[in-house]
């Protein structure tokens, strides 16, 4: 049974913050601190002064880790229905939930994993992904956006099943919903694909906005494999100053039908 | 997704570290490719993979094998985790003589999985480069915890976790391998390898 001071909470959050967050049942809840350890965002807190373990509502990004790994001894925590704009925080967070706009479970697309079939990157482009928040920080919509508005300006194509995309008012400019700016999630991927040539300018308009976010981003591209010229990506990566991995992700072309070329 | 890439580590670290997966694409050719799954699991469990999982279900390490084996769906994304690229040629081989048609995409050294590909007369279609991490970089633990933490490319494995085992580590509650494999149930995909990550906490305890 849910204590009072959850009830008044949870009629604060959920007309203020769209849904219940996270909780934790505090008469059930015996303080071993179990779950600590497992929030990626440091959001399970043991308050000394109230002898209480609590999650910080403004952190948490609703990825049921804590949850999910099965080391609370009472099932002290508890999630309940999410609304809308922090819904985002689970969808974005936890990749068992299944994307109501992609289809596949997780945060992103079948981006290359796929490309043997769909033909997505064709040769003479590129595919790019900045996952904002990745590895482990986290990020809210309000960095994302001024991600995206910036390599907008470098006139990118943003994938238009990508969940980040689909949260768009504008997707020329990048502009995500005023709404969900606040909204704090794992991570969030930015994805678009451009002419291989367009990739030094993007990369400098990416460098330009670092200073300005509070997070990490992974960065990657993606390209199809073509005879001669397979590193000119990789060459202007390192032309734009970053650093290309000795590792990476290869799609051997055994998929079928295979995509036809243009 | 992205979810192998952006692996961290140098190059003896991650040449003990390859995921082989399958996926199909759900406008093209994934109606009907859950028994598909269920091939490529045939061919991969041969070769005694470190760490094997389907995003729908879990991986070996938090729920019962069999069970992964009953879930498979057309949107699934099976993945197994193998610690050689003699392994990665072998499985890459009888992969392509089962010509399944469903996507096969291998993480790892790149030039490592190139000499595999090419090994085994098989021509690489697309790839991916990961640039790094930028931003915030001051926001991160140190590189062990890092390389352990990037196993999991959803995040499920948090940074506090690992320290906060290591820490139990040497305080000797708990043995480096029972500690690599409570980060393994983390990831829920089966994507972590933790044959490297037992490595890594060795040195940090050490």
């Amino acid at each position: 049974m849910v204590e009072d001071d959850c009830i008044i909470k949870s009629q604060y959050y959920i007309k203020i913050l769209g849904g219940l967050p996270m909780y934790i049942n505090k008469g059930l809840c015996i303080k071993c601190c179990a779950c600590i350890p497992y929030c990626p965002m440091q959001a399970i807190e043991y308050n000394s002064e109230k002898k209480q373990v609590e999650i910080n509502a403004n952190e948490c990004v609703e990825c049921e880790i804590c949850k999910n790994a099965n080391v609370c001894p009472k099932d002290a925590l508890i999630m309940e229905e999410l609304k809308w704009p922090r819904i985002l925080r689970s969808q974005f967070s936890n990749p068992l939930v299944t994307h109501p706009d992609t289809g596949v479970p997780g945060r992103g697309t079948e981006e290359m994993k796929t490309n043997d079939v769909t033909g997505r990157f064709k040769k003479g482009m590129v595919g790019m992904a900045i996952e904002m928040g990745r590895p482990g920080t986290g990020t809210r919509f309000s960095d994302v956006e001024k991600v995206a508005m910036a390599v907008a300006e470098a006139g990118v194509h943003f994938e238009p099943y990508n969940p980040v995309t689909i949260l768009m008012t504008d997707k020329e400019t990048g502009k995500l919903k005023d709404d969900i700016l606040n909204e704090k999630v794992l991570s969030a991927i930015i994805e678009f694909d451009m002419p291989i040539n367009k990739t030094k300018p993007v990369l400098e308009k990416l460098k330009s906005v670092i200073p300005l976010i509070d997070t990490v981003f992974s960065l990657d591209l993606a390209y199809r494999l073509t005879e001669g010229d397979s590193n000119l990506a990789v060459k202007i990566a390192n032309e734009a100053g970053f650093t290309v991995s000795i590792n990476g992700k290869t799609n051997v072309g055994l998929g079928r039908p295979l995509a036809k070329e243009e | 997704m992205t979810h192998t890439l952006h692996r961290n580590g140098n190059f003896e670290s991650l040449s003990n570290d390859y995921i082989i997966f399958a996926i199909t694409a759900q406008t093209v050719n994934a109606k009907g490719s859950a028994r598909k799954f269920k091939e490529f699991e045939d061919i991969v469990l041969k070769y005694n993979p470190i760490n094997y999982g389907d995003m729908k279900t879990g991986n070996m390490f938090n729920i019962d094998i069999s069970k992964i084996q009953e879930g498979y769906r057309d949107n699934s994304i099976v993945h197994a985790v193998f610690c050689d690229e003699d392994t990665v040629a072998k499985v890459l081989n009888e992969l392509k003589e089962a010509d399944l048609g469903i996507s096969i995409v291998v993480s790892g050294i790149l030039d490592r999985v190139s000499e595999c590909c090419h090994e085994k007369g098989i021509k690489p279609h697309t790839i991916e480069h990961s640039l790094g991490i930028h931003g915030r970089v001051d926001y991160l633990p140190n590189d062990n915890v890092l390389e352990i933490s990037t196993m999991c490319g959803h995040g499920m494995v948090s940074f506090s976790l690992i320290e906060y085992l290591s820490e139990q580590i040497l305080k000797d509650r708990i043995t480096v391998e029972e500690a690599a494999k409570k980060l393994a149930k983390q990831c829920h995909c089966g994507v972590f390898n933790p044959a490297r990550a037992e490595s890594i906490l060795r040195a940090m305890t050490k």
